[in-house]
């Protein structure tokens, strides 16, 4: 083929998988909602975490600290983050103690009577009255008479205060100039974000957002913007893991390049290596758009991972072409051991459909397309842009030493049962923690932002993010009843140091029950007339200064009492709408904890409601979640390692030759595991997709060795071939497993150790036919010429698949 | 209340400046702590006659004021870190911040300003004038802007030679607050409810 048609064709390729790729990306959200990965809920609290509540407001806190200038800028600059945010529609709610809920709508206001708790205890009459109202005088000539002083002639018994303390936060920090201070001088606020926080793309904007409205503001440049909470966590997380991901990738990119430059000695692999697995991950993406338009990030990052198998395909064909034959030629003959491969591990992985679990079966859709095209690419595109070989990898420096090397190796029958029985016993007995169920463990939070987190929670009073009292009744006002109800036995928690403190949606909103018998209590007009003229008495108040109190009891009288739905759109309202959520089959109350010291006593006492109160632990309902997806992905893994064996097993057409290949990667996956074990590392989901990618790249090395050609110098290209692919991969994962993200250790170190163990134990496991020794007894490089060229000719046509 | 410590007879160490309220402020200037007697006596729309109350003043320097009210009842009022707590009693502790009502904070960094002696800080948020000379003077604090302006119509310091004797705070809303302060204080009320009009003539040119 002339030079300018494959010019051609390998633009026209590349164009075409930047359009797709860039294509996709417009119709493929990728989204960080937990619902997109994990298997449908099972048990009760699966469900509350899935049906978005479960997040619960405490995960959706951001704790905020503004330090770094003089406490006046900084009060203004929290004045100016509160003012910002307030009018931000990713945030429900913004507190810097300068007000917030403490303010009752105008409307709102002859209510006081119904939502204070003082009709509970007392009544209007003229004793009360003369109290409060000498009282009142006193406050007068206080210090705080300019607050209370317009106050007064509407409210003399001071419900506003009352409501407006009654909805504070139970643990205030101290307020300087009107914010709140922490004890190291940080000006402190909380802001709610809309988005859920699990949802870490959803956060990072809302917190991207929050750096604007911060950076945009007035004297801002000097001050220091401190975040904290479940949600930066995330997002900070990501930065990290992509960050290190990014500087590794560079590295190991610049490594591959010198790699096959020296390997190929030929600038063309360079220019078309990556060809073939971007076609492939641009298609699978494709497909995944086509058939769910969205997709979990680490489905995305378990898929890439998989699909690194399909690097070696291009490899393989470098390897193999030699002088005097075609590109085409050549992948020819390389075809039917690599289609084994693909086809074997793409039925393998249609075990992943039958899962159940969305993101299980997006993995295999992207999976399965990527390695089809993959293959695809590499078996009609790839040799129709590979220029004429001009040498044979054959003849590589020191390769032939290396194959006498391997050929002379022991190869004793009883290694694969030590090998085998050592691994068992270790990954058996090794003590330690199987599984890892916490995600979040895999992306640590450090050290100094734990504890500021700690240290920012506990002064601004912050609920807890791991625990969530839930309240079930039928109705919202069962709800509300219940909540009211169980409001002292919870004091009585607090008061014995079971937590902190707690915030019922009863504490914003009685119950409609509740607001008519303090509705009952109000006394009318004329009988408050009276006490209050009897509680005047003596007093130095103006007569009818009272007027408009006696107005608004009258008013709350006949008042409607106030639901959810009746109080609006104030802030009030969206706090309480948070708190109460309707389901299918009634309606749920959240209350959220804060400074939780005896979980056990809480759940205890839930535990004697009857299920109508429960304390849902949102860490062990999420770890349960995990579990239950890696119960589905290794039932998946079983199914896929039955349904490998018998394809390899068809297409060799032989148990013992299938017993070969199969052994090993066997044998293999079992030592990565023990040492795995052995060194103490609790394996998580993903250390078993590296498993899996491990076991696919020795499919090949296995497959590749076992294969008898009967010529030589094809011996020597398959061996070349793999030596690239091993030293590839170790490049790759192995700088990968230095890294100081544990999600990117384990997928690094596990590949590394299952490429090494793959490729010892297929060497020394392969059959002695399969290493004969060169005809020479002596190693020697082959000369290019000494032996025919073709050596299709001299094959012992036994390739698989034919 | 509010009419703080503007009551503390020390001389005075600044240079002479040229502005007379700048002078003035910088011969009564003095340094932290400092305690005086005072009397208050607050005129309210709502009430048919003043209320009394009588105690002690003390600055604490810097933002710290207190301001303890022995007679008719005890209660501890504090301004600190801008928070005000107020103690009736053995009751509960009253917090609440300064800046909500921006009176209390105004008039605050009014008088501290007036101890600092510093007239540039006060002239922030008032106009200054003087009246009267080194004998007998009468400063008029006027609120320059907004909220303050809204709740505040001026706050007016009687005194003679280094000392204030009584400060008058006239809210918009046409309430009056007279404190005397030091002699005046201890001198006491000339009957338990005195007029208005009779209390300021006393604080302006009685003995």
């Amino acid at each position: 083929m002339r030079n300018r048609a494959r010019i051609a064709i390998y633009l026209v390729w590349l164009a075409a998988v930047i359009a797709l790729a860039s294509g996709v990306a417009g119709h493929l959200t990728i989204s960080s909602d937990l619902r997109d990965f994990v298997p449908p809920a099972r048990t009760a609290d699966q469900k509350l975490l899935l049906d978005e509540i479960g997040s619960g407001p405490g995960s959706r806190l951001l704790l905020l600290a503004i330090s770094g200038a003089p406490e006046g800028e900084l009060a203004a600059l929290s004045q100016g983050l509160d003012e910002a945010l307030a009018h931000d529609p990713l945030f429900v709610h913004v507190a810097n103690g300068g007000g917030g809920l403490a303010s009752i709508a105008p409307h709102l206001l002859p209510y006081r009577y119904l939502l204070s708790p003082t009709l509970d205890t007392h009544r209007f009459d003229a004793a009360y009255l003369h109290a409060q109202l000498q009282q009142r005088l006193q406050d007068l000539s206080s210090p705080a008479a300019p607050l209370l002083k317009p106050l007064l002639p509407r409210d003399p018994t001071l419900e506003t205060l009352k409501l407006a303390e009654r909805w504070a936060p139970p643990h205030q920090p101290r307020l300087r100039d009107g914010v709140w201070f922490s004890d190291r001088g940080e000006a402190l606020l909380v802001a709610e974000t809309r988005a859920p926080g699990f949802d870490p793309g959803a956060q990072a904007r809302a917190i991207a957002a929050l750096q604007e409205h911060f950076a945009a503001l007035p004297d801002a440049k000097d001050a220091k913007l401190a975040i904290s909470g479940p949600g930066w966590f995330g997002v900070q997380a990501a930065r990290v893991t992509r960050a290190e991901a990014d500087r590794f990738g560079a590295i190991t990119t610049l490594g591959f390049v010198l790699m096959l430059l020296l390997a190929y000695r030929s600038a063309v692999p360079l220019l078309v290596t990556a060809l073939p697995l971007l076609s492939g991950a641009a298609t699978g993406f494709a497909m995944l758009a086509l058939a769910f338009g969205h997709v979990h990030g680490i489905t995305v990052a378990f898929g890439f991972t998989l699909l690194g198998v399909a690097q070696e395909y291009p490899l393989r064909v470098f390897s193999h072409r030699r002088t005097g034959a075609s590109a085409l030629e050549c992948v020819r003959e390389l075809w039917p051991l690599l289609a084994t491969a693909i086809a074997s591990v793409c039925i393998a992985y249609l075990a992943f459909f039958a899962s159940g679990v969305a993101g299980l079966q997006q993995l295999a859709v992207f999976t399965i397309t990527g390695l089809i095209v993959a293959g695809a690419c590499t078996r009609w595109l790839l040799p129709r842009v590979l220029p004429e070989a001009e040498r044979d990898m054959a003849v590589t420096p020191g390769l032939a030493a290396a194959w006498h090397c391997l050929a002379r190796l022991p190869r004793p029958g009883w290694l694969p049962w030590l090998v085998a029985a050592a691994g068992i016993a270790v990954a058996a007995l090794a003590p330690g923690r199987f599984w890892q169920n916490d995600l979040a463990a895999l992306t640590p939070v450090p050290q100094a932002e734990l504890q500021r987190d700690a240290r920012l929670r506990a002064q601004l009073g912050a609920p807890d993010v791991r625990y969530l009292l839930v309240l079930r009744a039928p109705g919202e006002q069962g709800v509300l009843e219940l909540s009211e109800r169980i409001a002292p036995e919870m004091r009585t928690l607090v008061a014995h140091h079971a937590l902190d403190a707690f915030e019922l949606p009863s504490r914003y909103l009685p119950s409609i029950a509740t607001q008519r018998a303090r509705q009952a209590k109000l006394p009318d007009a004329a009988a408050l007339q009276s006490a209050l003229r009897q509680a005047m008495a003596g007093l130095p108040f103006r007569a009818g200064v009272f007027a408009p109190f006696v107005a608004d009891v009258e008013a709350a009288r006949t008042l409607p009492p106030l639901t959810p739905a009746s109080i609006g759109q104030s802030p009030l309202g969206a706090r309480l709408q948070a708190m109460l959520v309707r389901q299918e089959d009634g309606w749920i109350g959240l209350g959220t904890l804060s400074g939780v010291r005896d979980p056990a006593a809480i759940a205890a006492w839930a535990g004697g409601t009857h299920g109508a109160v429960h304390l849902l632990d949102l860490k062990a309902a999420t770890e349960s979640l995990v579990a239950a997806y890696r119960q589905r992905i290794l039932v998946a893994l079983g199914i896929a390692a039955l349904l490998l064996c018998a394809t390899v097993t068809l297409a060799l057409r032989s148990p013992r030759r299938a017993l070969h290949v199969l052994g090993p990667m066997t044998l293999a996956t079992l030592l990565v595991l023990a040492v795995l074990r052995a060194a103490g590392i609790p394996l998580s989901l993903f250390h078993l997709v590296s498993l899996t990618l491990a076991a696919g790249l020795g499919l090949h090395y296995a497959l590749f060795f076992e294969r008898r050609t009967g010529d030589e110098r094809e011996d020597l290209r398959t061996l070349h071939a793999t030596l690239v692919c091993v030293a590839s991969a170790l490049l790759v994962f192995g700088v990968l497993a230095l890294s100081s993200v544990p999600v990117l250790r384990a997928i690094g170190l596990t590949v590394a150790l299952g490429v090494l163990f793959h490729f010892a134990l297929s060497v020394l496991m392969a059959p002695h036919a399969a290493f004969p020794l060169p005809s020479g007894e002596d190693a020697r490089p082959l000369a290019p010429m000494d032996r025919p060229i073709n050596a299709r000719s001299r094959r012992s046509s036994k390739g698989p698949g034919g | 209340m509010l009419a703080l410590l503007a009551a503390f007879a020390l001389p005075a160490t600044a240079a002479p400046p040229r502005d007379p309220a700048a002078a003035l402020l910088a011969r009564l200037a003095r340094p932290p702590p400092a305690s005086t007697a005072f009397i208050e006596v607050s005129y309210s729309g709502m009430l048919d006659h003043p209320l009394i109350v009588s105690g002690e003043l003390h600055w604490l320097g810097g933002d710290r004021l207190e301001r303890d009210v022995e007679k008719p009842w005890r209660e501890v009022a504090k301004i600190d870190d801008g928070e005000l707590s107020v103690q009736r009693g053995n009751g509960a502790v009253r917090r609440m911040p300064v800046a909500r009502a921006p009176q209390v904070g105004a008039v605050l960094a009014g008088f501290r300003a007036l101890l600092d002696g510093d007239a540039a800080a006060l002239s922030h948020d008032f106009t200054l004038s003087v009246q009267g000379g080194n004998a007998r003077w009468v400063l008029t604090l006027t609120p320059r802007a907004g909220t303050l302006r809204d709740r505040i119509a001026s706050i007016v310091i009687d005194g003679r030679g280094n000392a204030p004797r009584c400060m008058t705070l006239h809210e918009a809303g046409g309430d009056t607050t007279v404190t005397l302060l030091g002699e005046m204080a201890q001198a006491g009320l000339p009957s338990a409810a005195p007029l208005q009009s009779a209390l300021l003539a006393r604080c302006r040119n009685g003995t």
